[in-house]
C-alpha cells in the first residue's frame, strides 16, 4: 500500500461559520494505480491532491505514506518525504520562467543534492525519453503549451517518484496535445508509476484504474 | 547548488532592469557615502598616530579661575619646567619646554623666506620621534643650532647638502642646521612645524623672555612631556596638580595642573569650567551616524523593492517548494541573491569613491588616500559587504520564502495587508530620517549665515593686514606710511599688536575709579596707533579717537562698548585706569573715548571687553593698511610693494586680506555644513529612488483596478489623486516623527553658541512642504504614467 487517507476533515472558518473544505475522506491508493478525480468547481478535487501532496494540512485525520504517519511529521521531515517520492504536474505548467529546459529539469535534482555528473546524466536521459534535446537551452515562454506540459512532466518524473500528482495537466491544451499528455501517463502508469489526477474530462478520467468523485469535500 | 542560485540570481536581474538600475544604484550611493564618511572617521580618529610615543606624550595644561570663572589655559610659566626637573623627573622621560608656532625670516646666501616652527628643548626631536633624513636627532643640543623641515630644507638649499651650513634668523643671529627631518604629516598636531630650534636660542634673543625667568606670573611657554613606560597620565596629573599653586605665593587664580594626552589634542579638545567638553568628537559621531542612516536607507530601498515584487518572485517560490525545496534553501537563495547586489553595489560604490576622492577631500580639507594596498581595508569591506547583504536580504528572504505552495500557484494568490504594513513603516522610516537630514542643513546654513550677516563693528573690505614682527620693521611705521599716503595706494594705516581677526594678548590686574572689590581683570588689550579707528573705518560712541597733535594722548586709552557694561562705567569717557606696583597704582590712563565692538575672535560669542592703547613704544604686530577706492586692488598693492621694497629690500612682500582672515572663522562650520549638505541631498535622492521604484509597482499591482476605475469614467486627475495619497499620508506622517526628533537634536547643537539663531516654525514647514513636493514629483511620473494607460488593454489580460 502507498498511502492510506482515515477521516480527513479539512475546514476553515468564516464569519462565525465552519466551512468543510474535505469531510471524511477515506482513501486507501495502491501502488500501480491510475486514479481520476472528478467532480464539480469547488468540490475539492485540487484540495484533496494538495493534501496528499503534503503541499497542504488538514484538520483532523490520519495520513500514512508509506508507513510514515504524515498527520505528525515536522514540516521539513514532510518535505523530504514527497521530495523523495513524490512528482507534481500542474495544470499551468509552473515551469521556472529564468531557467531553460535543462535547467527546470536538473533543479529537483539539486534540491536532492545529486552529484554534478549523475546529474547531468538523468536531465540528458530525460531529455531523450522526452524527444526534448533540441529544446533543452530553450525558456519555457519559447515552447508551446504542450511541450511545456512535457517538461513538467519530465521535471517531476527526473526524481524517480513513486506517485505523480496531476492538477488538470491537460486543461490548458487543446486536443491533440492533451491526448498526447494522457498517453503518455499511461505508459507511465504502465511501467509503475502511481499516478493521481484530477480532471474535468470523463474521457480523460477513462485513461485511469479508478475514478474518485467529489461533492462537496465529501466522497461519493 | 550555488551555481544555480547565482545564475537565477543574474536572469532574475538582468531581466528586471529598471529594479536592478534602481536596486544597485541606490545601494551604490548609500555604501559610497559610507565608505567616504568611514575613511574620513579613520583619518580622524588615527591623527597623531605618526607619533611613535602618542599614547605617552601629553601637554600640561592649567584650570585657572578668574571672578568664579574656571578657564583652561594652555599658557605656563617658565619657572615650572625647573620644578618638574627637580622634583618630579622620575615620572618622564622628556619634558619640553616650547614656545610654539613663531614666524621667523630664514635667510642663506640672500634667499630669504617666512617659515613657522617651534622654539624646543632638546627632547622635542626624540618624543615626537621624528624622522631624520639627514645630520643628527640630537639636533637642539648646542644653542646656535636649527633643525629644518624636508621642504624648508629644500627651499632654501635646493640640492645642496644643508648640514652644517649658517642660515641668518630675522638678521639677528646665525644658526648652524644640525639635522634634516621629514615632514610632519598632515594629520598631526605639529603638522607644519617647519624648523625647530632650542628654546635657550628664544630666550636669549628676548629681553622680556630673560626677565621672566623665575616669575610665576608670566604665562608664555607651552609644555609637553613623555610621561615615563611605568606610570599613567592620571597618576600624574594627580602629583603635579598644586606645583603651580604651590610655588606661586599669590596664586589668586587656583591654578590646577593636570596632563592632556595626545590623543585627546584634536578631537577633545574642548573645556568647560575645568572639564573637557567633547570637540571635534561630536562632528565624528555626527557624521557616524549620517553614514549608518544613509546606508540603512539604501537597504530599505532593496528590502522594500523586493518585497513589492513578491507577487511575481511568489511563483517561483510555490514551484520550487513543489519540486522539494526546503525553506531554508530558499533564504540561502535570496540571500544570495541579495549578496550579488551588494557585491555589484560595491564595486560601483569603490568606483564612486575613487573617483570624487579628490573633490571630497578639499570639500572636507583632507588628504585622505585610498587604502587599496591594506588588507585591513579588505577585511573591513568583505565584514561591510556581508553585513550590508543580510541587512538589506533578511527580511525579503524570510517573507519571501514564507509563501505557501498552494495559496501561490493556484494564481488568486494577492500580497495581503502583512506586506504593505512594513513596507509602509520603511518609507515613513526613510522619510523622516531624510526630513531630518533637511531640516539639520538648512538649521546649519541658517545659523553659519546668521553669524556672517553679524555686524563685525569694522570696514573688513579694502584692508590689508602686513604682518611684521620681524625686527627689520621696527621705527620704521611713520616713514612707511608717509610714503604709502603718498603713494596712493592706501588712504591710511596704523598699526597693532594683534591682528584685526584676532586677540593676541589679554592683561589683568589694573584698577579703575569705581571698580567693584576683588574684581579679577581679564581684558583683551592691543597697542595701536593713532589712525587705529581711522584705518579700520571704526564707529566713535562715546568721546573721541586718539590724536597725534596731543601730546598727552600718548597715556589714553580707547575702551570697546562691551567693555563699558564689563568695568561698570556708564560714563566712562574722562576716568582713568591704573597698573598697581610695589609703589602703589601707577601708570595712570586715561579713558577718551568708547569704540564699537569689533568681532575680533569667534562670531559665534560676545565680543571681548577690550582695551585700545596708544602704542608708544614699537609694539607693532600688524601694519593695517586701507586700500585705496580710488584705483582697484592690483594697482594699490603694485605700489604698496614698491614702497615696501624700498624700506625692506631683503624682506619678502607679505600681505593678508582681511576679509579672508575673517572669512576662515566660518572655515571649520561651513565644512560641516557643506558635507551634512552633500550627504543629505544624497540620502534625498537614494530615498526618492526607492520611492520611485516602489510607486511603479503599486501602479502596476493597481493596473486592473485602474483599467476598472477609468472604464467606470475616472479621469487621469482622480487617478493621480489616487496613486498619489496614499504616499502623501505616509509623508505628512514622516513629518510628525522628524520635526521633534530634529528640533531637539539641533537646538541642543545651537547652544554650543552664544549668538546663535531662534528655530523658527516655518523651516520646519518648509522641509515639510519640500519632502512632499519631492515625493509628488517622484511618485507622479509612474502615477500619470498609470492614469494614462488604456484601459482596454489592462482588462484583456489575465
Amino acid at each position: 500500500m502507498l498511502l492510506q487517507l482515515n477521516n480527513i476533515f479539512k475546514w476553515v472558518n468564516s464569519g462565525g461559520q465552519r466551512i468543510f473544505l474535505l469531510k471524511d475522506i477515506n482513501l486507501e491508493v495502491q501502488e500501480g494505480e491510475f486514479i481520476s478525480v472528478m467532480g464539480p468547481s469547488g468540490s475539492g478535487k485540487s484540495t484533496l491532491l494538495n493534501v496528499i501532496g503534503m503541499l497542504d494540512g488538514f484538520e483532523e485525520g490520519e495520513y500514512t505514506f508509506l508507513d510514515e504517519p504524515v498527520h505528525s511529521l515536522k514540516e521539513k521531515h514532510r518535505a523530504n518525504l514527497y521530495k523523495e517520492y513524490i512528482g507534481f504536474v500542474f495544470q499551468q505548467y509552473h515551469l521556472l520562467d529564468d531557467l531553460t529546459v535543462q535547467e527546470n529539469l536538473e533543479m529537483p535534482l539539486l534540491y536532492k543534492k545529486i552529484k554534478g555528473t549523475e546529474r547531468k546524466a538523468m536531465v540528458a536521459d530525460m531529455l531523450d525519453r522526452f524527444n526534448i534535446v533540441g529544446k533543452k537551452d530553450l525558456f519555457p515562454a519559447q515552447l508551446s503549451g504542450g511541450q511545456q506540459q512535457l517538461v513538467g512532466i519530465a521535471r517531476a518524473l527526473i526524481s524517480s517518484p513513486k506517485l505523480i500528482l496531476a492538477d488538470e495537466p491537460t486543461g490548458n491544451l487543446n486536443s491533440s496535445q492533451g491526448e498526447e499528455i494522457m498517453a503518455l501517463f499511461k505508459q507511465l502508469n504502465d511501467e509503475g508509476v502511481t499516478i493521481i489526477q484530477v480532471t474535468h474530462s470523463e474521457k480523460n478520467a477513462a485513461y485511469g484504474s479508478r475514478i474518485i468523485n467529489l461533492l462537496d469535500g465529501r466522497m461519493i | 547548488m550555488l551555481r544555480s542560485y547565482l545564475k537565477i540570481a543574474w536572469r532574475n536581474l538582468s531581466k528586471n532592469k529598471s529594479f536592478t538600475i534602481i536596486n544597485i544604484g541606490g545601494l551604490a550611493l548609500g555604501m559610497a557615502v559610507t565608505l567616504m564618511i568611514a575613511l574620513w572617521i579613520e583619518d580622524e580618529l588615527t591623527f597623531n598616530d605618526g607619533f611613535e610615543h602618542s599614547d605617552r606624550i601629553a601637554q600640561v595644561l592649567a584650570n585657572r579661575t578668574f571672578n568664579g570663572q574656571t578657564d583652561t589655559n594652555w599658557t605656563m610659566a617658565r619657572p615650572l619646567e625647573f620644578v618638574l626637573r627637580d622634583q618630579y623627573s622620575d615620572n618622564f622621560d622628556h619634558i619640553v619646554m616650547c614656545k610654539n608656532w613663531v614666524p621667523q625670516y630664514l635667510e642663506y646666501n640672500g634667499k630669504k623666506i617666512s617659515k613657522t616652527g617651534n622654539f624646543m628643548q632638546r627632547g622635542a626631536p626624540e618624543m615626537l620621534s621624528l624622522t631624520m633624513v639627514g645630520g643628527e636627532k640630537d639636533g637642539l643640543r648646542d644653542m646656535n643650532s636649527i633643525m629644518l623641515d624636508e621642504s624648508t630644507a629644500h627651499a632654501l638649499f635646493g640640492s645642496e647638502n644643508p648640514i652644517g651650513k649658517t642660515i641668518e634668523i630675522n638678521g639677528e643671529f646665525g644658526v648652524r642646521v644640525s639635522g634634516v627631518y621629514s615632514d610632519l604629516p598632515y594629520n598631526s598636531s605639529f603638522h607644519g612645524m617647519r624648523f625647530l630650534m632650542p628654546l635657550e636660542r628664544f630666550i636669549a634673543s628676548r629681553e622680556w623672555a630673560r626677565n621672566v625667568i623665575s616669575d610665576w606670573g608670566n604665562h608664555s611657554f607651552s609644555l609637553f612631556v613623555q610621561i615615563a613606560d611605568n606610570t599613567t597620565f592620571s597618576n600624574v596629573s594627580s602629583k603635579i596638580k598644586n606645583v603651580e599653586k604651590d610655588q606661586h605665593t599669590e596664586a589668586q587664580f587656583n591654578p590646577e595642573l593636570f596632563l592632556f594626552p595626545m590623543k585627546d589634542w584634536h578631537l577633545r579638545s574642548q573645556f568647560k569650567g575645568g572639564k573637557q567638553a567633547g570637540g571635534r568628537i561630536t562632528y565624528v559621531w555626527l557624521f557616524g551616524i549620517i553614514g549608518v542612516f544613509v546606508l540603512l536607507l539604501a537597504c530599505i530601498n532593496f528590502m522594500n523593492l523586493s518585497t513589492a515584487r513578491s507577487e511575481k518572485r511568489s511563483k517561483e517560490v510555490g514551484i520550487r517548494k513543489s519540486i522539494g525545496s526546503h525553506r531554508s534553501q530558499l533564504i540561502k537563495q535570496f540571500l544570495g541573491e541579495s549578496f550579488l547586489v551588494v557585491m555589484f553595489a560595491f564595486a560601483s560604490a569603490l568606483l564612486l569613491v575613487h573617483l570624487s576622492l579628490d573633490s571630497f577631500n578639499d570639500l572636507a580639507q583632507k588628504e585622505i588616500s585610498f587604502p587599496w594596498h591594506e588588507p585591513l581595508f579588505w577585511v573591513a569591506s568583505s565584514m561591510f559587504i556581508l553585513l550590508t547583504a543580510l541587512l538589506a536580504g533578511s527580511y525579503p528572504a524570510m517573507y519571501l520564502s514564507s509563501f505557501k505552495p498552494v495559496e501561490v500557484l493556484k494564481g488568486t494568490f494577492r500580497a495581503g495587508k502583512n506586506a504593505t504594513t512594513p513596507r509602509k513603516v520603511l518609507v515613513v522610516f526613510q522619510f523622516s530620517v531624510s526630513m531630518a537630514f533637511i531640516i539639520g542643513t538648512v538649521i546649519v546654513a541658517q545659523q553659519i549665515n546668521h553669524a556672517k550677516n553679524r555686524p563685525s563693528g569694522y570696514d573688513k573690505k579694502g584692508l590689508v593686514q602686513l604682518p611684521v614682527m620681524s625686527k627689520e620693521f621696527a621705527g620704521k611705521q611713520d616713514l612707511f606710511r608717509d610714503e604709502l599716503l603718498a603713494s596712493g595706494g592706501i588712504t591710511e594705516m596704523s598699526t597693532s599688536s594683534s591682528p584685526t581677526t584676532g586677540v593676541w594678548s589679554t592683561w589683568g590686574g589694573f584698577v579703575w575709579e569705581g571698580q567693584p572689590d576683588n574684581f579679577q581683570v581679564d581684558m583683551a588689550w592691543t597697542w595701536v596707533s593713532p589712525e587705529y579707528v581711522e584705518s579700520l573705518n571704526l564707529d566713535i560712541v562715546h568721546g573721541r579717537d586718539f590724536s597725534r597733535t596731543m601730546a598727552t594722548d600718548s597715556m589714553t586709552i580707547l575702551i570697546n562698548r562691551t567693555a563699558m557694561d564689563y568695568m561698570g562705567l556708564p560714563d566712562p569717557v574722562g576716568k582713568h585706569i591704573w597698573f598697581p606696583t610695589d609703589n602703589g597704582p601707577q601708570f595712570k590712563m586715561k579713558i577718551i573715548g568708547v569704540v564699537e565692538d569689533v568681532i575680533a575672535q569667534s562670531p559665534y560669542e560676545p565680543v571681548k571687553q577690550s582695551i585700545y592703547a596708544y602704542d608708544r613704544a614699537n609694539n607693532a604686530s600688524f601694519y593695517n593698511l586701507r586700500l585705496n577706492p580710488a584705483h582697484s586692488t592690483a594697482e594699490n598693492l603694485a605700489s604698496i610693494e614698491m614702497v615696501f621694497k624700498q624700506h625692506f629690500p631683503q624682506l619678502p612682500f607679505e600681505y593678508q586680506f582681511v576679509d579672508e582672515e575673517y572669512g576662515k572663522k566660518f572655515a571649520s562650520e561651513e565644512r560641516i555644513g557643506m558635507l551634512s549638505g552633500v550627504f543629505t541631498g544624497l540620502a534625498i535622492l537614494i530615498s526618492c529612488l526607492g520611492l520611485f521604484g516602489l510607486a511603479s509597482y503599486v501602479a502596476e499591482q493597481r493596473t486592473k483596478e485602474i483599467g476598472i476605475r477609468k472604464v467606470l469614467g475616472a479621469s487621469v486627475f482622480n487617478v493621480w489623486k489616487m496613486l498619489s495619497n496614499g504616499f502623501l499620508k505616509l509623508i505628512v506622517l514622516s513629518s510628525l516623527i522628524a520635526i521633534p526628533i530634529s528640533y531637539y537634536i539641533m537646538d541642543g547643537w545651537l547652544q554650543e553658541f552664544t549668538y546663535r539663531i531662534i528655530l523658527k516654525w516655518w523651516i520646519f514647514a518648509l522641509a515639510m512642504l519640500g519632502a512632499i513636493v519631492i515625493t509628488i514629483l517622484t511618485i507622479s511620473f509612474q502615477a500619470i504614467k498609470a492614469a494614462r494607460s488604456n484601459p482596454i488593454k489592462s482588462l484583456r489580460t489575465e
